[in-house]
């Protein structure tokens, strides 16, 4: 107990000793805990958003206005009977524009000014694999029904391989700017152990043992690992949290991302800035002590 | 409690600090280590808490086979031996009672239980006066008290003292001595190195001489005269 409360008291003086270094320690590991954050984040919710679109519409046939029900029905009959086609769902133009309504109500000025005329009727095709969009392209060109054909499989893969570019340089971010704080944290760790360095040759003349002596440094290097990593993470949620209420994530991006992810994510990350402080003042100490 | 066995240490470069030197100090004993400066007295103290690692021979302390310790057991020898080193180790930042209870702290002590122990200790050595003054504010003799005072803070069954009253004048050395030798009476065994020969002499202890790291004399009720 006296012994415990020796090592907690040591590490605050330690840490009182460079302030400076202490905060510029935890600003390195708070950058680089909040890039991974972030961009796990983004990851995860773009993938939740493409496999909803994966779930849902792949293909949108709009039908021209002049098309009649019965041509429309032998459409849908047709596009059902290929293999490729899971389900096929009609959607009229009083429905179209009912979800067009819905989803700008929070513009009026903009509700005011369509004439939802000109909103088409469509066939929503879902395909059992989604890759296939092209085919169905293929197969209805030049049908005289047809008005226009959307997929959202390129889109899907634009923005999936923006998000690996997005993940990759941003961890190669937060890999240098982790290194960077795995320099300071030594440094830190050099400069209090040398102005430390009487006290640490008592210690060892009265039989101190050498874990003893280390304690103040590898708890100081997790506590300054650990509070930049906490600050990143609550960062981070309060983002999410906030970009769930921004206007953005209402149209184009819906934000979902598991609350199990998030926690797994936050508790790998305070988990990894536990072991980035004991790896850092591992090395440090060895160099600030020399043995 | 302390046995050397052909023991020598030669530094890395060839110097020859410690030369084949076999001996044996036993319990209880109050032994002088004297010699020139560079005879080897600090090098001897050294070996035996391991601070140097003999480069052949053995070494016996408290009945730890210091030769054959491996290296994280140092605090367990050093755990059992006073240490007052050749150089000043006070804290400058810690008062006289800090310095003192610093060594308890480390190893474990309760609060209540340091409080006492430093009160025993500043009683021993008679710095009760001097408990809140700083090292700078102390004299040489008050310095070398308080050190003696922490080499003693874990019951030592050895106490190891080099130089103790290198930079003291005649009636303050007397002073340090009377305070070691009242500490070997209470029983614990006392290695004190020094070239002050005006106090060794009158004091009828057994005397160990080294010169270019050999022992060159070594008597009971012995004198020592520089030559
Ligand atoms: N770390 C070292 N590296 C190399 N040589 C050393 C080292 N320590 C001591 N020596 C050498 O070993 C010899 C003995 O030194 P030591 O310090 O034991 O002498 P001493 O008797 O304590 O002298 P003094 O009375 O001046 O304290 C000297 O020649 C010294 O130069
Ligand atoms: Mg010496």
């Amino acid at each position: 107990m006296g012994k415990f409360s020796y090592v907690l008291k040591n590490t605050l003086v330690n840490m009182r000793r460079t302030p400076l270094l202490v905060f510029a320690t935890i600003i390195a590991v708070l950058i680089s805990s909040f890039l991974v954050f972030t961009t796990l984040s983004a990851r995860s919710i773009v993938q939740n958003n493409t496999l909803r679109w994966q779930n849902g519409i792949h293909v949108v046939v709009f039908l021209d206005d002049r098309v009649t029900t019965t041509a429309h029905k032998q459409l849908q009959t047709s596009l059902e009977s290929y293999p490729e086609v899971r389900t096929v769902d009609y959607f009229s133009k009083p429905e179209a524009e009912e979800e067009f309504k819905n989803l700008f109500r929070d513009q009026p000025e903009l509700l005011a000014e369509v004439d939802y005329e000109i909103l088409p009727a469509s066939l929503r095709v879902n395909l059992n694999d989604p890759s296939n969009y092209e085919l169905i392209t293929e197969r209805l060109e030049g049908n005289p029904a047809v008005k226009e054909i959307r997929s959202s499989g390129e889109a899907i893969e634009r923005l999936l391989s923006l998000t690996d570019t997005l993940v990759i340089s941003a961890s190669a971010f937060a890999l240098l700017i982790g290194f960077a704080a795995f320099i300071l944290i030594i440094n830190t760790l050099r400069l209090a152990a040398y102005s430390k360095k009487k006290e640490i040759k008592i210690m060892r003349l009265i039989g101190a043992s050498s874990t003893y002596i280390r304690l103040p440094f590898i708890i100081e290097a997790v506590i300054e690992s650990l509070i930049g990593t906490s600050i990143a993470v609550g960062f981070g949620w309060a983002l999410i949290e906030y970009s769930k209420s921004s206007v953005v994530a209402d149209s184009i991006f819906d934000i979902t991302i598991s609350d199990d992810y998030l926690i797994f994510l936050t508790i790998s990350l305070l988990m990894s800035s536990i072991i980035f402080g004991l790896f850092a003042s591992f090395v440090g100490i060895r160099k600030a002590l020399n043995d | 409690m302390i046995s050397l066995k052909n023991v020598s240490l030669v530094f890395q470069g060839g110097s020859v600090a410690i030369s084949n030197i076999s001996t044996e100090i036993k319990e209880g004993e109050f032994v002088y280590l004297v010699g020139h400066s560079g005879s080897g007295k600090s090098s001897f103290m050294k070996l035996l808490y391991k601070e140097y690692i003999a480069t052949k021979g053995e070494i016996e302390v408290a009945n730890i086979d210091v030769s054959n310790l491996p290296r994280w057991k140092t605090p367990l020898l050093r755990r059992k031996i006073g240490i007052v080193t050749q150089e000043p180790q006070l804290l400058e930042s810690r008062n006289t009672f800090e310095n003192i209870s610093f060594a308890l702290e480390i190893m474990g002590n309760l609060p209540e239980e340091i409080e006492t122990k430093t009160n025993t200790l500043l009683d021993l050595v008679e710095l009760n006066d001097c408990a809140f003054k700083y090292p700078g504010q102390l004299s040489g003799g008050e310095q070398t008290r308080a050190i003696i005072a922490r080499a003693l803070a874990n019951n030592p069954v050895v106490l190891l003292c080099d130089e103790p009253t290198g930079n003291l004048d005649p009636d303050l050395s007397i002073q340090i001595i009377s305070l070691l030798e009242k500490i070997n009476r209470a029983g614990t065994t006392v290695l004190m190195a020094t070239h002050d020969s005006s106090i060794v002499n009158r004091r009828k202890k057994r005397i160990i001489e080294l010169k270019d790291g050999k022992v060159k004399r070594d008597e009971l009720n012995g004198s020592y005269v520089v030559r």
